[in-house]
């Protein structure tokens, strides 16, 4: 067992949590929809984690812009995220990028755009199948600077201090272990380096019925810190830095992930920002 | 995977250097092989391209 301070949405232990996490979206991969089931999180149209369909207006609605979504070869889009890290990682020409569940590699190619040929992208995910996706997306996208390796955010195979920038979309708070993922996130960072992360945070306590539902944790809700947990997960990790800052307009696609209840008074997207001192200390 | 971008893969349990064993190519791209773990000799395959790096515990899902 873990002795992290971060609560695991319905008590559960990781490596259940993880196994349920991985089934749900293979599943996704497989089907490209139809994620939530039937226990009240309604799959829409609209985007988000729990839509899984992403179309132009969709995609727009959590931050991304026309050009963005053009400039991608379809099937890498699924519409699982819930904002657009490329908009505020500030990512520039030869930079390494690192993006923690890269799903079918959509963040990823955007990255791609902005390192250019001389940066590297890499894409961990560790459902086989978003990563077999992602890989033949590689094809579509005509592009040689994106990689994606099967892999855990918690344990990532990637060597010390050599990332500029980790990257992620709605991923984090799926994960049991969040302190291990920034931790982690940390090692593989260059002093200097940063990570700007969307995703979702918790605004007010949930429910009982929500917490213990295996299916609102799969679908970004149950597993979502607080903005002071996750400041002080970041904290811990060694980050300086931390902004964390909610998007109020993110409540509008968030309360179409369900359609018996108003996730967006519990829920909201964030942008997630923090740095590696550029000394270690 | 690209052998240019091994300088910056590791194991994930103990962090070390992978060595790649058994590289079959195409082009500069490795499409299969096996990455062995410097440290702890764990094993980890390529299969079509991309690179099996969970932890051991956490592949039993994975496809053969």
């Amino acid at each position: 067992m873990n002795n992290d301070t971060d609560t695991v949405a319905g008590d559960r232990d990781p490596e259940e949590t993880r196994e349920m996490v991985r089934e749900r979206y293979g599943t996704i991969a497989s089907d490209g929809q139809d994620c939530c089931g039937d226990v009240g999180i309604d799959v829409t149209d609209d985007g988000g984690c729990c839509g899984g369909n992403a179309d132009v207006t969709g995609s727009e609605r959590l931050g991304y812009d026309a050009d963005d979504v053009a400039s991608v070869a379809d099937g890498a889009d699924l519409g699982l995220g819930c904002g657009n890290p490329k908009a505020f990682a500030e990512m520039t020409s030869g930079e390494t990028v690192l993006d923690l569940g890269s799903g079918a590699g959509f963040d990823c190619f955007l990255a791609a755009q902005e390192v250019g040929p001389d940066g590297d992208v890499i894409g961990v995910d560790m459902t086989p199948e978003m990563v077999s996706k992602a890989r033949e997306n590689v094809t579509k996208n005509d592009t040689d600077n994106v990689e994606f390796r099967l892999g855990e955010i918690s344990h990532l195979p990637v060597a010390d201090a050599t990332v500029d920038v980790v990257i992620s979309n709605c991923v984090v708070n799926l994960a049991p272990e969040k302190q291990r993922v920034f931790d982690d996130a940390y090692r593989v960072l260059k002093p200097g380096g940063r990570v700007a992360i969307s995703d979702v945070v918790q605004t007010a306590p949930f429910p009982d019925d929500i917490r213990m539902d295996p299916d609102s944790l799969t679908g970004c809700v149950a597993g979502a810190s607080t903005i002071d947990a996750l400041e002080a997960m970041l904290d811990s990790a060694g980050f300086e830095a931390i902004e964390i800052a909610p998007k109020d307009e993110s409540t509008e696609f968030i309360s179409d992930w369900d359609a018996d209840r108003d996730l967006g008074d519990y829920l909201v997207s964030a942008t997630i920002e923090a740095r590696k001192p550029a000394h270690d200390t | 995977m690209k052998e240019s971008l091994l300088e910056i893969l590791c194991c994930p349990l103990d962090k070390h250097d992978l060595e790649l064993e058994d590289a079959e190519y195409d082009g500069d791209e490795v499409i299969s092989g096996t990455l062995v773990c410097s440290e702890c000799g764990e094993r980890y395959a390529i299969e079509d391209g991309i690179p099996n790096l969970l932890p051991p515990d956490m592949r039993e899902e994975t496809p053969a």
